[in-house]
């Protein structure tokens, strides 16, 4: 019927990037089992995939009952040893049956929540991508966890650079007419709606993961250039609060880094409109100028200082 | 940093005076949020001005988060959600402002589970991830809620706390504040108990003296000479017993003083209010800015 996702995107508790082995040490001790790593082009660690059992309402618009039995799947990842994100999904799906079976049947298919009676797939997404109510299917609250047992690792210091919220991502995938579709809810919540050729595969949760990285890296960027208050305070003290974004973040931006061929033209719309790289680059020269102004108002201070002196 | 406002007795300006310190915060450009832990009456809405949670809320609150009855707590954005116009602009500069409301007609907690306790570290972490600085109205007294927080902080090593002890400037509160610290089941009691260190849990204790009367203020300028006297020794005599008590000076980060508008209303004071109403004082807004500061201010938390 449809996929629904959620993915959660924050800074990693930590002062510095960490290197590729310390990451794999804080996803596996989340699992106990083989983290996976890849160099290029950007750093990037991800945990086993886990299950969650459920079995709740599933969130409809029209608010009639839908009951799902299931699992979810979820991991956690660092990218550049700097961002967490956890992420989960699960594809709905009709039961064949009418009733609630063994959980090992259900065990069989991981990551698929099977509905019983008469659910619409539309009504489902709305459901979801609106404020999904308190008593209903809560991928966010598992994916808060999944990044939570991140952030708790002893291995971080939770010295972070800057303080910066979290970002939620909600996302529902069906199969049609190629279209995507971001909608900015309020500074925290995004809802993101694909529909995509053929079957459903893992490679669009992997689409959904890097589209919410770079949304959350340009939000948190807005966030650092608004506190700077540049123009509004001395150019040192705006400069100073810019530094973590040129220490931590402008490095990051490496769009579509691990989308499919087959999906990249989704980001590729995406970046024509809202333009993602666009707002992204003259938020990054901003800050380089400002940083730049005020090195060369620092150079010429010390050298109108050091031919005084003379 | 986590900064946990408790007084001994109830009605000492505890909640009072930790809003406007947070809502001073915040515009000294800080992401400030207020945590009302005070479960059983939550009435920080009130104060922030949000007439729909003035006691509480019904959905969300953070008696229902603890209880595992729901995900994440409700937020609300003081700068957009507060009836009262002046506070409905964020100034510029100025930092997040957010209230997490208690539960209406939550209760006091009656017992600390396991459950509640992680829940409680899931929240504190969370929230230190994003602002930097939650404050949270613990409540008076002796209390589970107090207990509870003094575990969750022995998780959280990592993340920097503080304490500040409100109390009135009278013999009977300056006695009550020192035993809530020093007293049997006080806070190094019980903090000790549950894993601190005693000597580190007392640095990080400060008393915040509320609604003082100073003896040449000018509300006091009708008196008679005999009654100003009377007053002075009476000052004296209380700085004294502070001090055996080790609640003087050296252990207090500030003092608020006595204002008008406070002893007739709960409420944030707003420039506004000092400079166009003209209906507080320019010493309260001091104060509380003064506060504001030393929370975080690290050379005020020196050991004693
Ligand atoms: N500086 C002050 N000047 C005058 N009145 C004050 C001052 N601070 C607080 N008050 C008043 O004292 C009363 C008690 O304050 P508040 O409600 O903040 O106390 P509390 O310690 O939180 O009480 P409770 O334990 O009942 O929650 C209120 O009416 C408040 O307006
Ligand atoms: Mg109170």
């Amino acid at each position: 019927m449809l996929v629904m996702g959620e993915v959660h995107t924050g800074l990693l508790q930590n002062s510095g990037e960490i290197p590729e082995s310390s990451a794999r040490d804080v996803l596996r001790l989340l699992a106990g089992e083989t983290v996976r790593v890849s160099r290029r082009p950007i750093a990037y660690a991800v945990s086993p995939d886990r299950l969650t059992g459920v079995d709740c309402r599933l969130p409809a618009a029209s608010q009639s009952r839908v009951r799902g039995v299931g699992t979810v799947v979820s991991r956690s990842s660092i990218t550049g040893g700097r961002v967490v994100q956890g992420s989960s999904y699960a594809h709905v799906q009709r039961s064949g049956s009418d009733r609630r079976l063994a959980w090992s049947h259900y065990l069989a298919r991981p990551g698929v929540i099977e509905v019983f009676g008469k659910a619409r797939a539309e009504d489902l997404a709305d459901g979801f991508t609106e404020d999904p109510p308190a008593d209903c299917l809560d991928l966010g609250a598992i994916s808060a966890r999944f990044m939570d047992t991140v952030q708790a690792s002893p291995l971080l210091d939770r010295r972070a650079p800057f303080k910066i919220a979290r970002a939620r991502l909600r996302w529902v995938a069906r199969t049609g007419e190629p279209a995507i579709r971001l909608t900015l809810h309020s500074d925290q919540v995004r809802t993101l709606r694909i529909v995509h050729e053929g079957e459903f595969t893992p490679a669009v949760a992997d689409l959904c993961e890097d589209l919410a990285l770079h949304d959350w890296l340009l939000t948190a960027l807005l966030v650092i250039i608004e506190r700077a208050r540049v123009g509004g305070r001395p150019g040192p003290e705006a400069a100073a609060k810019l530094a973590p974004a040129v220490d931590h973040l402008l490095h990051l931006w490496m769009p579509a880094a691990r989308v499919d061929d087959a999906l990249a033209p989704f980001w590729e719309s995406l970046d024509r409109r809202p333009g993602f790289t666009r707002q992204w680059q003259s938020l990054v020269d901003r800050v380089r100028d400002q940083v730049a102004v005020n090195t060369l108002a620092l150079l010429s201070a010390t050298a109108d200082a050091g031919r005084r002196r003379q | 940093m986590l900064i946990f406002a408790i007084s001994d007795k109830g009605g000492t300006g505890r909640s009072v005076t930790s809003t406007n310190i947070v809502y001073r915060h915040a515009l000294q450009g800080n992401d400030v949020c207020y945590l009302d832990f005070d479960f059983g009456s939550p009435t920080a809405g009130a104060i922030f001005s949000v007439s729909s949670v003035a006691r509480g809320t019904k959905t969300g609150g953070l008696h229902e988060y603890l209880r595992g009855d729901c995900a994440e707590p409700r937020r609300i954005d003081i700068w957009s959600e507060s009836d009262r116009e002046g506070l409905r602009i964020k100034p510029p500069g100025a930092g997040r402002l957010v209230l997490l409301p208690g539960t209406e007609g939550g209760g006091e907690l009656a017992t600390v589970d396991e459950e509640m306790i992680s829940r409680c570290v899931q929240l504190f972490s969370r929230l230190e991830e994003e602002f930097d600085l939650c404050m949270v109205d613990v409540s008076a007294g002796r209390s589970f809620t107090a207990e509870m927080v003094l575990k969750a902080t022995v998780r959280l090593p990592a993340i920097p706390f503080r304490w500040l002890v409100f109390h009135r400037w009278t013999r009977q509160h300056i006695i009550a504040a020192d035993g809530l610290v020093t007293g049997a089941d006080g806070l190094l009691d019980v903090g000790a108990r549950v894993g601190h260190d005693a000597d580190m849990l007392r640095d990080r204790i400060r008393f915040v003296r509320t609604a003082v009367l100073e003896p040449d203020a000018a509300e006091l300028v009708g008196l008679r000479d005999e009654q100003r006297a009377w007053l002075s020794a009476c000052d004296n005599d209380l700085r004294e017993l502070a001090r055996r008590h080790k609640v003087g000076r050296t252990a207090m980060l500030g003092k608020i003083p006595l204002d008008p508008v406070l002893q007739w209303r709960e409420q944030l004071i707003s420039d506004e209010d000092v400079l166009a109403s003209k209906i507080a004082n320019a010493e309260t807004t001091a104060a509380f800015d003064d506060l504001a500061k030393k929370i975080v201010d690290d050379s005020a938390w020196e050991g004693l």
